[in-house]
């Protein structure tokens, strides 16, 4: 039982409420008056880490946050308690490892954030668009472009593999392939430099529900998906390398 | 993941692979892509211009052994209908002859979506040539 909780769309904020045990309010994770855990409240992953929804993470500082909570809510702590702390603990530790994982991906992270935001990550693109929809254009341009391209190197990727197949083992075709390969890299790390600069766009925005923020937004859906094209060219690469 | 047999025939011995000239009149190229999971597949029609019949299909898929086999199923299944049959053609109709789980449904919609954009380039070009089909029409 991993998903215990609603990950899509919450409204943003804690939400307060009292605590079970001695009455006070706002308790999150636990009250703050009398230190009790609290029941599972839906909560996105970043607002259990108590963070806003920003993309730039700092890893060192996610870790120590999880490991200091994973401390808290172990459910080791909780073996003499009512069950139902019990099952509350189990619940808020399984939510924080899906968070811990989910954030320290940068893709995942990003991705995460995305369907937070209301968008529809890895549907159809035309779907995804909210800047493109408002403003009455469709995105089918740009991604036939990049379907084109994902073809075009799938096909040479291929005919150098066959070649590589029929027991073509010279240096030409491995050179050939090595080039490849860098060149695909190096397009992965390029992409990943533009995601990188569409994060801090974001997360100078002082306004998410703008037109500005969904135009950000929109440019990651297209990046990630120009992104899982490159991804498995560089992972078909590496294959006909290893072969 | 365990496959169907049919998917599996397919898959090993895929119908209609290869590539028609894209740059012919008759022909549409439907180029289509799973952002999901990164497959691209490419699906091409040849028209006859009197019949509006699909004579010939070819496609190109990089991708997964159900998108691989959907798409193979879907150049069968266009061969002889006519250009408005084909459009009727549905995912779930591939789901269902292919036996596919639920995981792998996208790879039928990847399909469908293919012969949709072939067909429509097609028609694209049709347009742009207005004589053609209006003298087809008057014929009829
Ligand atoms: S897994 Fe993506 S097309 Fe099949």
């Amino acid at each position: 039982m991993t998903n215990t909780f609603e990950i899509l769309p919450q409204p943003s904020g804690q939400s307060s409420h009292q605590c079970w045990s001695c009455g006070d309010m706002r308790a999150a994770l636990f009250c703050d008056s009398c230190g009790s855990l609290q029941p599972a409240a839906p909560t996105d992953y970043f607002t259990f880490f108590g963070w806003p929804r920003k993309l730039n993470l700092e890893m060192p500082a996610l870790e120590r946050e999880y490991y200091r909570l994973s401390r808290l809510l172990h459910p080791d702590l909780f073996a003499n308690t009512t069950t139902q702390e019990q099952t509350w603990s189990l619940q808020k530790t399984s939510h924080l490892n899906d968070a811990y994982r989910t954030l320290r991906d940068p893709i995942l992270r990003t991705e995460y954030l995305l369907r937070l935001q209301g968008l529809q990550v890895h549907e159809k693109p035309a779907g995804a668009s909210l800047a493109a929809a408002a403003m009455g254009e469709s995105k089918k341009g740009a991604s036939s472009e990049l379907l084109e391209e994902a073809f075009e190197l799938n096909m040479q990727l291929e005919e150098l593999q066959m070649n590589h197949k029929m027991g073509e083992h010279d240096e030409d075709l491995e050179r050939q392939l090595a080039e490849q390969e860098s060149a695909l890299v190096a397009k992965l790390a390029q992409l990943d430099g533009e995601l990188h600069q569409q994060w801090n766009q974001w997360d100078a925005l002082a306004n998410t529900d703008g037109l500005p923020a969904s135009k950000i937004l929109d440019s990651m859906v297209e990046l990630l998906s120009r992104r899982s094209y490159l991804r498995n060219l560089v992972r078909d690469v590496k294959e006909a390398l290893a072969d | 993941m365990a496959y169907s047999d049919k998917v599996l025939d397919h898959y090993s011995n895929p119908r209609n692979v290869g590539s028609l000239d894209k740059n012919s009149n008759e022909v549409g190229t439907g180029l289509v892509g799973a952002p999901e999971c990164g497959d691209v597949m490419k699906l091409q029609i040849r028209v006859n211009p009197v019949t509006q019949i699909i004579e010939e299909a070819k496609f190109k898929t990089f991708g997964c052994g159900s998108a691989i086999a959907s798409s193979s199923l879907a150049t069968e299944w266009v061969k002889g209908r006519t250009v408005d049959e084909a459009l009727a053609i549905k995912n779930t109709e591939i789901v269902k002859e292919l036996a596919l789980p639920p995981v792998k449904i996208h790879c039928s919609v990847l399909a469908e979506d293919a012969i949709r954009a072939a067909i429509g380039d097609w028609k694209k070009k049709q347009g742009t040539e207005a004589t053609e089909p209006a003298k087809v029409q008057a014929a009829q």
